[in-house]
């Protein structure tokens, strides 16, 4: 089993929610994060006005999944999250040793 | 139960539910006297709830079982209790004799409160007796430690279970306005020191009592939580359409027993000798009468209540209403019972309403948490369906959505409670306020309320008279007021095209201020998942590029002379006039002009409203609008003989306003939910001057004390305008250096606006006074 976590831009969530439900993901975990990347120090230009950036606001989103169906899944976030500027996030699959449903205390694949 | 708002009475099964208690009661009655028997010297006794017959399907049977310290009551206990025990009741049960049941109430409030309803149930009625006089002399004897602590734990139990009235999962018997209170009003009567519950009051806790005991039945547990799952079964038990119908039901219950219980426990503080609310020394009835400090016109305090001064005749003053509140709100206490009942008899408000309704209402509005209060009064005295029509679609409606935790009208309310702390970030605090508590009107119609809102938000304030282009703006701003939250979470920030977008749907700044202000208080008032910093952050990202794209605009400009005025001027002599309500003022242009009339107003007890100040050739023309806060009128002679000699340097206004200060009342400290005052600095269009704008709640002074700290700085002020809606002065002053010309260096402005906010806040920085000193060297 894998765990693939992904922070993307908060507008992004809808879009990205709508793709996962359509490939079949039952559930996630949708958090509010703040961080920066690559753009750190970045100061936004709008229309001649400067702001210093230190946090950006993200959202933080987790699945678990099945090994064979990870590299789908990740794709299915990049392709749904992306719009090629800076600060589209990142995506992130790590293994996962034991879930658990706390209801009826089913292990392993059958608790996803 | 007939409500404030006229709810129809809902009659049904309410009578078969009081009669299953009562039945309840009796066969445990009867169950007990056979298990006690003929035995001598002892006397079972019913308290708490039991006591009170008011027995439903889950509750604890209390017991007491009384003795007179005769052999064998151990044994006479175990055959008592065991067969309750093994019926499966739940058994609440202690055996004492009757002095050592009083001791045990003189310990612990709780006992004591169970006891205050001991009922006899078998045995020797003479130790029933004994026990029952004994405890309520007691509770008597003990009054103001009993309900200091009764006080206490009421708050307790509000920290720990919050409002009935406005959970959406509410513990019927903890929350405030719940069971528990019911009772703690029966307590403070019992004590008393207050009457006991009216028919309203009495009423309300039946109809909980009703909904406990339904819940019971539904379930079949003794859990008093009354949860999301359960709601539709108990509403049809209790013959109600369906959940929110309930929960509306509740809700009016619920206020009525926190709001009596609010009553109940101030008349009880009030009781006690040589105190009042608030910690302020009781007025002293000696030769002088109760000593009354006035608060609004025709409104005083009184031993630490509000109540009307004696020239008050509510019956030919409509406005009478909210400006009491309003001045309740603004000291922090409550309106007094003869107090309320009189302004029932005050005639409805005219349409359009007079400014001093729309003023008042602002006011009450701006004094944020204390505003919750006297609102809650109003709508219990049934004086706010008249005040606001529509207002009892929206009035206990509960909300289901996971993340609001008010009623509609409770987060109208709070919302603009919120909004109190925010009126320094807009240029118009008293549409803010107002949209603020308008915002979710629409949610009592079908359809999507941003759209029905907006049109009952037209018909609301064009009855309150606010003019033409005030009121498209409120209605706009209640259209859009989900615009901000919604584009800075599903839009991309980044894309130019969202910020082009909610520039155009706004259109300028005056309506992006009041979104963005109106976001953050309905977002806090909606409940802790609503809101936080990092939505918080998403909204100001995007105002902050709306901004951008809408460009600055530019400040008010003061407005041209009329023909009167001009003539005044061109007379080319110093002169003042007062006609009613207007004073103007006429003199060569000369630093501290303003101000200093503003100081001879002050020292009359003259409020500014607004003021104007422009210059005509070589002289300055400022015209007042002052009000009389209370008391008689001014002599029209003798201020402008003061403003004369102003004018020719004959009187020392500081002096003056010292001397006046020192006769009236010393003010009380801050109020905790005034948002403090701000100062910015900016440059005219022409750049001719500096525009330093000044937001601040209103006070005696305020123009006096603001003028002075720019006349300290050098500056010269050139024109101004000033405006208070409500209670919030805002303020424009153009001014220039000694030179002449507007101030540039970064250090100056950031000094002057230091100064100005010192001279508001009161503090006084021997260094701010220092740097002062050196800005009028300046060339």
């Amino acid at each position: 089993m894998k765990l693939i976590t992904a922070v993307i831009k908060p507008f992004k969530l809808d879009e990205v929610k709508s793709a996962l439900q359509a490939f079949g993901v039952q559930g996630m975990t949708v958090s509010e994060a703040s961080g920066y990347g690559r753009q750190r120090g970045h100061t936004e230009v709008y229309r001649g006005a400067e702001y210093q950036v230190d946090l950006v606001p993200k959202v933080r989103l987790e699945v678990l999944c099945d090994d064979e169906d990870a590299d789908d899944l990740i794709g299915v976030v990049v392709k749904s999250a992306q719009t090629g500027r800076i600060g589209d996030g990142k995506v992130w699959c790590a293994p996962v040793d034991t879930v658990v449903r706390v209801r009826t205390g089913e292990r392993g694949p059958g608790a996803l | 139960m007939g409500g404030p708002c006229g709810e129809p009475a809902r009659a049904g099964r309410l009578a078969s539910f009081a009669a299953d208690r009562a039945r309840r009661t009796a066969s445990a009655d009867r169950w007990l006297a056979s298990l006690l028997g003929g035995e001598p010297g002892v006397a079972l006794v019913a308290v708490g709830g039991y006591g009170r017959r008011e027995l439903v399907p889950g509750s604890d049977l209390d017991v007491l079982l009384l003795h007179t310290a005769r052999q064998g009551i151990a044994a006479l206990a175990d055959r008592i209790w065991y067969p309750i025990w093994d019926s499966g009741t739940r058994l609440d049960h202690a055996v004492r004799r009757p002095a050592d049941a009083r001791e045990v109430a003189r310990r612990d409030v709780r006992v004591a409160l169970g006891l205050l309803h001991a009922r006899h149930v078998a045995g020797d009625p003479g130790l029933t007796g004994e026990l029952r006089s004994g405890a309520l002399a007691d509770w008597r004897a003990a009054a103001g430690t009993r309900l200091a602590e009764l006080h206490a734990l009421h708050k307790e139990r509000t920290a720990r279970s919050g409002e009935l009235a406005f959970l959406l999962e509410p513990d019927l018997k903890e929350a405030r306005g719940g069971l528990r209170d019911a009772e703690a009003i029966h307590a403070v009567a019992a004590a008393w020191v207050a009457p006991g519950p009216g028919p309203r009051a009495r009423a309300a806790q039946e109809a909980i009592l009703d909904a406990r005991h339904a819940l019971h039945e539904v379930t079949g547990r003794s859990s008093d939580r009354l949860v999301l799952q359960e709601q539709d079964e108990v509403a049809r038990v209790l013959g109600l359409a369906h959940a929110d119908a309930l929960l509306s039901h509740l809700a009016g219950a619920g206020r009525t027993i926190a709001y009596a219980l609010d009553h109940s426990l101030r008349a009880a503080q009030r009781s006690r000798p040589g105190a009042s609310p608030g910690g302020r020394p009781r007025g002293g009835r000696g030769r002088g009468g109760p000593q009354r400090r006035p608060l609004a016109d025709g409104v005083v305090e009184q031993d630490g209540e509000v109540v009307l001064a004696r020239p008050a005749d509510p019956a030919a003053d409509p406005v009478l209403v909210l400006r009491a509140a309003a001045a309740a709100a603004e000291a922090g206490l409550a309106l007094a019972p003869r107090t309320l009942a009189r302004l029932g008899q005050c005639p409805p408000l005219p349409v359009p309403w007079p400014s001093g309704a729309r003023d008042a209402l602002v006011t009450l509005l701006g004094t944020g948490q204390a505003a919750i209060g006297a609102w809650e009064t109003l709508d219990q005295e049934g004086m706010l369906c008249d005040l606001i029509p529509g207002w009892d679609r929206v009035r206990n409606r509960p909300q289901r959505n996971p993340l609001h935790i008010f009623t509609v009208d409770r987060h109208l309310v709070e919302t603009a409670a919120r909004a109190a702390a925010l009126t320094r970030d807009v240029a118009r605090p008293d549409l803010l306020l107002i949209a603020a508590l308008l915002h979710d009107i629409g949610k009592g119609w079908p359809g999507d309320h941003r759209v029905t809102g907006e049109v009952v938000t037209r018909q609301i304030t064009r009855r309150m008279g606010l003019a033409a282009e005030d009121t498209e703006l409120v209605a706009r701003a209640v259209r859009h007021h989900l615009l901000l939250p919604h584009m800075a979470t599903r839009r991309d920030l980044d894309d130019p095209q969202t910020a082009a977008q909610v520039a155009a749907a706004v259109g300028g700044r005056p309506l992006l201020e009041l979104l963005h202000a109106l976001a953050i208080a309905d977002g806090q008032a909606t409940g802790p998942a609503a809101w936080n910093d990092w939505k918080a952050g998403l909204v100001a990202g995007l105002v902050r590029r709306v901004e951008a794209v809408l460009g600055g605009g530019p400040p008010p400009v003061p407005l041209p002379l009329r023909p009167g005025q001009a003539a005044l001027a061109e007379a080319g002599q110093p002169a003042a006039m007062v006609t009613g309500s207007e004073v103007t003022v006429v003199a060569p242009d000369r630093p501290g002009l303003l101000w200093q009339a503003a100081g001879v107003l002050a020292a009359h007890r003259l409020a500014v409203r607004s003021a104007n100040a422009t210059t005509h050739g070589a002289m300055a023309v400022t015209s007042f609008t002052v009000a009389q806060p209370y008391g008689e009128p001014p002599d029209a002679a003798l201020v402008t003989s003061d403003l004369r000699r102003a004018l020719a340097g004959d009187l020392d206004v500081a002096e003056l306003l010292k001397r006046q200060g020192l006769r009236t009342p010393p003010q009380r400290a801050r109020p905790p939910w005034l948002a403090p005052p701000k100062v910015t600095l900016a440059d005219d269009a022409s750049r001719a001057a500096t525009v330093v704008e000044v937001r601040a709640h209103n006070a005696p002074g305020l123009l006096w004390r603001i003028g002075r700290a720019l006349g300290d700085c050098g500056l010269d002020v050139r024109a101004a305008r000033v405006e208070t809606l409500g209670v919030e002065a805002v303020d424009v002053f153009y001014v220039v250096g000694a030179d002449g010309r507007p101030v540039t260096d970064a250090a100056t402005r950031g000094l002057i606006a230091a100064q100005v906010l010192s001279a508001l806040t009161g503090a006084s920085h021997p260094a701010d006074v220092r740097q002062a000193g050196d800005l009028r060297r300046m060339p």
